[in-house]
């Protein structure tokens, strides 16, 4: 070991024989005191006084002030050894090609590398004073030992064989080309010689900074060039001799093994490039292709391939655009298709169409084709707008509405009420909760929520009055579904009708106890149900009414009663809606008669005679005549009365029923005809008063507006409950400026002002 | 590299004074640290000190044992605990008395700190000459470090001259 204040000559010999050991033979070792008298040599010799050397200036140096630290000339030495030590290595590689190449290049780069992580800790004492000081006085150029052998590395090793067409870059090219074709290469070499190229990036400023310039320039940029180059000869070549099917599979597939190749062997910043430039040749330059393949996949159901499709087209922008289009188009026509068939030829079914049916073939088509949007499109958020774009274009307009957009909310309307009724034969086969759940389904899709809540509204209070509601909780359930969907006013009436029904329980009841405390001539059992005229869809009797005799006590006592307990209430009866069981007691066999008010009212007739005429009849009820005759057509028709001579009408002696309780209440034809179109008048009158409604209170909260913003809002506002027309907003705005609720602003000929 | 803690490591001075020290203690010295991890010996040769004397060790060890297990600058953290380092010269009550030696003993200490690289040991070494310096004149510190002053009168006049915006006035 040379003393602690030797020269540069006796030092330097000493350092480099240590320093070439470790770089070329460090497998032999080691020992403490090798490593502690190379540490300490340099440590001398760096911190030798300035007085021992003069070296300072041949690196250039002039008028430093204070104290010099010696190190230049180990420093420009340890370059001199390692521009030696790599031209003998390039010099080995020059008869290499390929994976020979790149093996010597592996090897000797492990060895390089691991050799000056020891070389850069035993100058340590270099770097952290002389080095550390030169770069913070801006000095470019000098690094600190580990950097400088990496710096070196590249420009006397790396730099020399990549000018020699690249040939490090190319026997990697050609390496994954291989592989790409199928073959199995050493991924672990192919690793090892690209972080090479990672690590030998280096950012001047900040040394620690990683830096990619070298990988990106020698070989990220050929890399991706001869995987676009590869992969679009590959994808015509395999499209010319395959189906689409198979191609999916086959780019499906690529992608995946690129996505591994970046995991496997490359630096992660390229899987960027890498992917985009793939689903670039692989998938936007064949989109066309597939957009035209996918009609035909949805046709014949290939699940799998429409899978594979969406996911591949996702992956480029506006890949799926044309896929929602056609898909929409393809629900739509499924579903029109659907109820075309239903409906059959010339619509013939037209007439007798089933709501059932009608119901599940909507549901079928919705069904189906919802079922390939989460299986398929992953629920993906713009085919599930195709979708339900689709289904309410089909389920408001189809062979069986023609352009009535009311018929849809009907027939399901109708479905919901066969439902919900008593001993219904079709929640048997499923479970009811379950059907209505799908009925919303399709609830969701209608325009014209108002007429199926109109008819919903009647459906509910028939099913009300004649007690043949199926379950409360069901009821309760249906309007919660509907109250989620269209909000607390959607459903305000139907639950006003439910409250009425149990006070009208609880009336009875009172009503009971209280007369019999106050009379003991009880024979006739009253049931009462008192109705809001507002919310229950029911109409009073357009024709005057004699109350028997043998009800007129109750009538009166209830009246009185009813004034008492609610004063200034005004009670309309509902002969028409109203029920009665009469008892027989002029045959041998009692039966117990289920009637109308109406037939009540000529049955008890017969109390004191048995043969009335037509004429007797209308004077002792005040029923009309037309009216009256149908009555007694059923009575008639059920042999309770016989009707042999014209306008005469005999109470049979010797009627015969199977059945004790004998339904005579059957209705009338000319009520459930009337019914649908009463129904819609309904809903006419009230789209006016609503459409006029929202005009004031959007007009109330922006005090003037145009009248197109006006319109606008008014149908978004509008839009859930049913779609309006605009002439029908143009002519509720007229009505508003005649009521003088908004007034034309002056001097303009579109603006409208809110009238305080 | 997770040796147990309880390995001893033999180490040589320049005077062929031996120590036997845990290796988490003698790991305060970088030098060492790294050198542990690089080599491998195989017989558990002594470790040459060829820079440091036994008595010089023997401080150096007090201060290592009184220290170890606190964590060792980092690369990444130095840059930020250098400024504060750098602007503080206070110094723990411990190494205060630690440090309370003869000047002689003080340099070969600093040397000592610079050579196996244990730069807490160093801070607290120049730390304590800088708290030697200050508040004196030059005259009385070129007396305390038994310094001959070179300069001609006029070079003196000079720098006192470029200098007397840090005057403490």
């Amino acid at each position: 070991m040379p003393p602690p204040n030797a020269d540069l000559a006796v030092t330097w010999a000493f350092l480099e024989e240590g320093v070439d050991h470790i770089m070329t033979k460090l497998q032999t070792g080691v020992s403490y005191s090798k490593y502690m008298s190379l540490y300490t040599v340099a440590y001398n010799y760096c911190t030798l006084s300035k007085m021992h050397g003069t070296h300072i200036e041949s690196l250039g140096m002039t008028n430093r002030t204070g104290a010099s630290l010696m190190g230049a000339d180990l420093y420009n030495n340890l370059i001199r050894y390692l521009v030696a030590h790599l031209k003998q290595l390039r010099q080995s590689t020059e008869s290499r090609e390929d994976e020979n190449l790149l093996r010597y290049y592996a090897g000797e780069w492990d060895r390089y590398t691991t050799g000056a992580n020891y070389i850069n800790r035993l100058f340590t004492y270099l770097n952290r004073y002389w080095v550390q000081r030169e770069r913070d006085e801006g000095r470019k150029g000098v690094y600190p030992v580990y950097t400088l052998a990496l710096v070196q590395w590249r420009a006397h090793l790396f730099f020399p064989i990549q000018q020699k067409n690249t040939k490090l870059a190319s026997a990697i090219l050609r390496l994954i080309e291989m592989q790409r074709n199928g073959e199995t290469i050493d991924q672990g070499l192919v690793k090892k010689v690209v972080e090479s190229f990672v690590s030998l990036g280096l950012d001047d400023a900040d040394i620690n900074k990683a830096c990619l310039d070298v990988y990106r320039e020698h070989f990220e940029t050929p890399f991706l060039a001869a995987t676009e180059q590869y992969y679009k000869q590959e994808s015509e070549t395999f499209l010319a001799n395959n189906t689409v099917s198979d191609y999916l599979k086959k780019a499906e597939e690529r992608l995946k093994e690129e996505e591994d190749r970046v995991e496997r062997y490359l630096n992660t910043q390229t899987r960027k490039p890498l992917i985009n430039k793939c689903e670039d040749v692989l998938i936007r330059q064949h989109a066309e292709l597939m957009w035209e393949n996918f009609q035909t996949l949805l046709d014949y159901d290939r699940d799998e391939d429409l899978q594979r499709m969406y996911a591949l087209l996702s992956r480029i922008p506006e890949g799926l655009e044309p896929l929602r289009k056609k898909f929409e188009e393809h629900v739509k026509n499924a579903g029109l298709a659907s109820i075309s068939k239903l409906v059959g030829e010339d619509a013939a079914g037209l007439d007798g169409l089933d709501p059932k049916a009608y119901v599940d073939a909507l549901l079928d088509v919705h069904t189906k084709n919802s079922d390939i949007v989460t299986r398929s499109f992953r629920g993906e958020a713009g085919f599930v707008a195709s979708l339900d774009k689709a289904c309410r274009e089909f389920i408001n307009r189809n062979s069986a509405t023609g352009t009535l957009t009311s018929k849809s909310p009907e027939l399901l309307s109708k479905h919901a009420d066969l439902l919900l009724r008593k001993n219904n034969k079709l929640a048997e086969e499923v479970d009811l909760e379950d059907a209505l759940n799908r009925l919303m389904v399709l609830f969701k899709y209608l325009e014209d929520k108002d007429v199926f809540q109109t008819f919903y509204t009647t459906k509910l209070s028939k099913r009300l009055i004649h007690g043949v509601s199926a379950s409360d909780e069901s009821e309760a359930s249906m309007i919660s579904k509907l109250k989620e969907a269209c909000g607390f006013e959607y459903t305000n009436k139907l639950q006003r009708m439910f409250t009425d029904m149990s006070l009208s329980k609880d009336l009875t009841d009172a009503f009971k106890d209280r007369m019999q405390q106050n009379h003991d001539d009880m024979d006739i059992s009253f049931n009462v149900m008192v109705l809001g005229t507002n919310f229950w869809p029911l109409n009073p009797p357009t024709h005057d009414f004699v109350i028997p005799t043998e009800i007129l006590p109750t009538y009166e006592r209830f009246q009185k009663y009813y004034q008492t307990k609610h004063s200034g209430r005004k009670l309309t009866w509902l002969w028409n809606y109203s029920k009665n069981e009469l008892r027989t007691n002029y045959l041998n066999q009692k039966y117990i008669l289920m009637t109308s008010s109406y037939q009540m009212a000529i049955l008890v007739q017969y109390n004191k005679n048995d043969t009335l005429s037509l004429d007797e009849l209308i004077a002792a009820t005040s029923v009309p005549k037309d009216h009256l005759i149908q009555v007694l057509a059923l009575l008639v028709k059920a042999k309770v009365l016989v009707n042999e001579e014209t306008d005469q009408y005999d109470l049979n002696p010797s009627f015969k029923s199977k059945k004790i309780r004998v339904n005579l209440n059957l209705p009338i034809k000319t009520e459930t005809k009337a019914e649908s179109t009463e129904v819609l008048k309904t809903v006419d009158e009230d789209r006016k008063y609503v459409i006029q409604a929202t005009i004031v209170r959007v007009m109330k909260a922006r005090k003037t507006m145009k009248n197109q913003a006006l319109i606008q809002e008014v149908i978004s506002q509008i839009t859930q409950r049913f779609a309006p027309k605009i002439p029908d907003i143009k002519k509720a705005i007229d009505t508003l400026l005649e009521k003088e609720y908004i007034e034309r602003v002056e001097g303009t000929r579109d603006t409208f002002a809110y009238v305080a | 590299m997770a040796a147990p803690a309880t390995q001893q490591i033999k180490i040589r001075c320049n005077d062929e004074k031996e120590f036997t020290v845990d290796r988490d203690v003698l790991e305060r010295s970088v030098l060492i640290k790294n050198m542990l991890e690089d080599v491998t010996e195989q017989q558990d040769a002594p470790i040459p000190l060829p820079n440091v004397s036994g008595p010089v060790m023997a401080k150096v060890l007090e201060y290592c044992t009184h220290h170890r297990g606190e964590p060792l600058p980092s690369a990444d953290t130095e840059q930020s605990q250098d400024e504060t380092r750098k602007r503080t010269t206070d110094i723990s009550e411990w190494d205060q008395k630690f440090i309370t030696v003869d000047q002689e003993m003080l340099f070969e200490i600093i040397l000592a700190a610079n050579y196996l690289d244990i730069k807490s040991l160093l801070d607290v070494g120049c730390k304590t000459v800088a708290n030697m310096i200050k508040g004196k004149t030059p005259e009385e510190i070129r007396k305390l470090f038994n310094i001959v002053n070179d300069f001609t009168p006029e070079e003196e006049a000079q720098i006192k001259k470029e200098n007397e915006w840090a005057e403490d006035r």
